[in-house]
C-alpha cells in the first residue's frame, strides 16, 4: 500500500481549509463540536445579577455570554410627544469578549444588532411608551438598556435579544410623585411591590438564528464564530409568545428558497418555546 | 381602491420609476434611481488603490458608505450599509480585482418611503456604470400590510409607512427570473417557490402575510429587472453610437 505524499493533522487540515474541514462534518449530518445541523447550544438564563440596576440578565448560548442591565432615569420628553419616555437599547462588543473586535467607538457589527434589537422593540410594540410617562410633558423614564457582551461565540442577535427582554422583564422602578417641578421619590431604601412598578410588556419577542452553508444550502442552527465566518447568509426569525411574526432578517451571498424559509420558521416555533420554558424555569 | 397618494389605482402598483446613469464626472460610475418621490444617487469608485488596513490578498475591499438626507450618518444608516454591503459584496466578482478597493457611496435626495428597496436599485445601476463585474443584477421592493384594512401595499409613500402593520423589504436577483421565463409551466402557477437574495421585516405579521409579500414583491421585482436590463441596453446603445460618429 502507497502512502499518501504528505499528510497532516486534522487540526492543521482546518486552520488551511475551514470550509473543506467543515463540509466533511455536515455531509455526515453532524458539526465539528457534536451538535447536529439543526440542534442550539445549551443556553441558561439568570435574572436580576446586577443589584444596583433596576433590571438585570445574563444569558449564555453556548459560548457566547451577555450580562444586560436596565437603568431608569428621569428626563423630559420630546416635544412631539409630551407623555412618552424612552426605550435606548445598545449592544456593546467590546475587545473583551472577541480579538475580532477593536477598541474605540462601537464597530458597524455592535450597531448593526442594536438597531436590529431597537427595531424589534419600536416596531412590534413591545413596551408602550406612555406607561413611562412621570407629567405629561414635564418628566418621564428614560429605560437604558445596555446589553455587554462577555465572551463572543456567535448568534450575539438571539442572545441579545434574550438577555434584553429577561432585564426588562425583571425591571422595577420605584413610584415617582411630582410636584410643583420636582420629583420626589417616597419609600424605604428597598423596593418592593408597595413602592414600585415593573414594566407591562405586550409580549415577548425571541429570536432563532440560522447560518447558510455552502451552495448547498445546509442550515445551520445557532452558529458559533467559526460557523459564521464560513457561511454564506443568515437567517434571523423572531416570533412573539403567540407565534406571531416580529421580524425576519435574510441576509447574505445564499438566495433561499421559500420552502426553506418556512423549515426556519417551523424550527424558529420550537426554538422560541424551548427558550420561553428556561425563562420561566428560572 | 385608490391609495393615498391618489397617482396610483392599484394596491400592488408600483411608483412611477425612473433611473439616469453617469451623472457624476469624478466617479468611475453613478446612478439616481426614483421611486416616485423617493430618490437616491449612489457613486462607485474602483477598482481603486486600497487602505494597507482593509486590503485583502485575493478580492477587492467593498466599502458602503450611506449619506442620510439631514444630518449625520446615524446607527440607522450603519445597519443599512452592513446590510448594503453583505448583499452585494458576493453578487460582485472581486476576485478578479484582488489588493484593491470599491466605495459606494449612497445618498439620498428626496424621501417619500421604500429608500432602502431605491438605495439598492440605484446601487446596482452605479456598479454597471462603473463596469464592475458582476454575477447577476437585483431589483428590490419594499410593501407593506396596512394595520386598518389588512391589505398588501406595495412600494409605500411615508404616508402610507405610518399606517403600516409591518414593513416588508424583498431583494431577488435575476438567475431565478431567468429560469421562471424559459419554464413557462413554473411562472403560470399561482405562487412560484421564489428565492430571496436579501429580507428585512419588521412590525408584526403571520406566516401567512409573509410569503404573500414576497410572492407580491416577486412579480414586482420582475419589472425592476426588466427595468434595469432596458436602461443598460440604451445606454450602450448611446455609446456605441458616440463611437461610429
Amino acid at each position: 500500500m502507497a502512502t499518501p505524499a504528505f499528510t497532516f493533522t486534522p487540526s492543521t487540515f482546518q486552520k488551511l481549509h475551514p470550509a473543506e474541514f467543515f463540509r466533511r462534518f455536515t455531509t455526515e449530518g453532524v458539526r465539528p463540536d457534536g451538535r447536529l445541523l439543526d440542534a442550539f447550544r445549551p443556553t441558561t438564563v439568570h435574572h436580576g445579577v446586577i443589584s444596583t440596576a433596576n433590571g438585570s440578565a445574563m444569558v449564555r448560548i453556548g459560548g457566547t455570554t451577555l450580562v444586560c442591565g436596565v437603568k431608569a432615569e428621569v428626563a423630559e420628553p420630546k416635544l412631539d410627544t409630551p407623555d412618552q419616555g424612552y426605550l435606548v437599547p445598545n449592544v456593546e462588543l467590546s475587545p473583551m469578549c472577541s480579538s475580532k473586535f477593536r477598541p474605540g467607538p462601537p464597530s458597524e457589527q455592535a450597531q448593526a444588532v442594536s438597531e436590529a434589537i431597537n427595531r424589534v422593540l419600536k416596531e412590534s410594540k413591545v413596551l408602550d411608551l406612555k406607561d413611562l410617562c412621570i407629567e405629561e410633558g414635564k418628566a418621564v423614564w428614560v429605560l437604558y438598556v445596555d446589553a455587554v457582551c462577555v465572551a463572543y461565540d456567535g448568534n450575539i442577535f438571539d442572545a441579545a435579544l434574550a438577555a434584553i427582554m429577561v432585564a426588562l422583564n425583571n425591571v422595577r422602578i420605584r413610584k415617582p410623585t411630582y410636584q410643583e417641578g420636582t420629583i420626589k421619590v417616597s419609600g424605604g431604601s428597598t423596593a418592593n411591590d408597595e413602592n414600585s412598578f415593573t414594566l407591562n410588556l405586550a409580549r415577548t419577542p425571541l429570536s432563532a438564528t440560522f447560518a447558510i452553508f455552502d451552495t448547498t444550502l445546509t442550515i445551520l442552527a445557532d452558529p458559533n464564530v467559526t460557523e459564521e465566518t464560513i457561511s454564506e447568509g443568515q437567517i434571523s426569525i423572531t416570533l412573539d409568545e403567540t407565534g406571531q411574526l416580529c421580524g425576519v432578517t435574510k441576509i447574505g451571498a445564499a438566495s433561499c428558497s421559500q420552502s426553506v424559509m418556512k423549515d426556519c420558521v417551523q424550527s424558529a416555533k420550537k426554538r422560541t418555546q424551548q427558550l420561553r420554558n428556561i425563562m420561566n424555569q428560572q | 381602491m385608490s391609495r393615498l397618494d391618489r397617482s396610483r389605482t392599484s394596491a400592488h402598483q408600483l411608483r412611477p420609476f425612473f433611473s439616469s446613469q453617469n451623472l457624476l464626472n469624478r466617479a468611475d460610475g453613478s446612478a439616481q434611481f426614483d421611486f416616485g418621490g423617493s430618490s437616491v444617487m449612489c457613486s462607485v469608485v474602483g477598482p481603486a488603490e486600497v487602505k494597507l488596513r482593509d486590503e485583502k490578498l485575493d478580492k477587492a475591499t467593498i466599502e458602503v458608505v450611506v449619506r442620510p438626507l439631514v444630518g449625520l450618518p446615524g446607527i440607522k444608516d450603519k445597519a443599512r450599509e452592513q446590510a448594503i454591503r453583505e448583499t452585494l459584496e458576493p453578487l460582485i466578482l472581486s476576485g478578479l480585482h484582488p489588493r484593491t478597493s470599491i466605495q459606494i457611496v449612497i445618498q439620498t435626495m428626496k424621501d417619500d418611503g421604500s429608500i432602502l428597496a431605491t438605495a439598492f436599485n440605484a446601487t446596482i445601476l452605479a456598479l454597471l456604470d462603473a463596469g464592475i463585474p458582476l454575477k447577476s443584477i437585483l431589483g428590490a421592493v419594499t410593501c407593506i400590510v396596512d394595520s386598518e384594512t389588512n391589505q398588501i401595499l406595495l412600494d409605500p409613500t411615508t404616508q402610507e409607512l405610518a399606517n403600516a402593520k409591518s414593513t416588508h423589504t424583498f431583494v431577488f436577483d435575476n438567475k431565478s427570473s431567468i429560469t421562471s421565463t424559459d419554464n413557462k409551466q413554473q411562472e403560470d402557477k399561482e405562487s412560484v417557490d421564489v428565492a430571496t437574495l436579501y429580507s428585512d421585516s419588521t412590525g408584526l405579521f403571520s406566516e401567512e402575510e409573509y410569503f404573500e409579500c414576497a410572492q407580491i414583491c416577486y412579480k414586482a421585482a420582475q419589472a425592476i429587472h426588466g427595468f434595469i436590463r432596458t436602461a443598460v441596453q440604451k445606454k450602450l446603445e448611446k455609446e456605441q453610437q458616440q463611437i461610429d460618429s
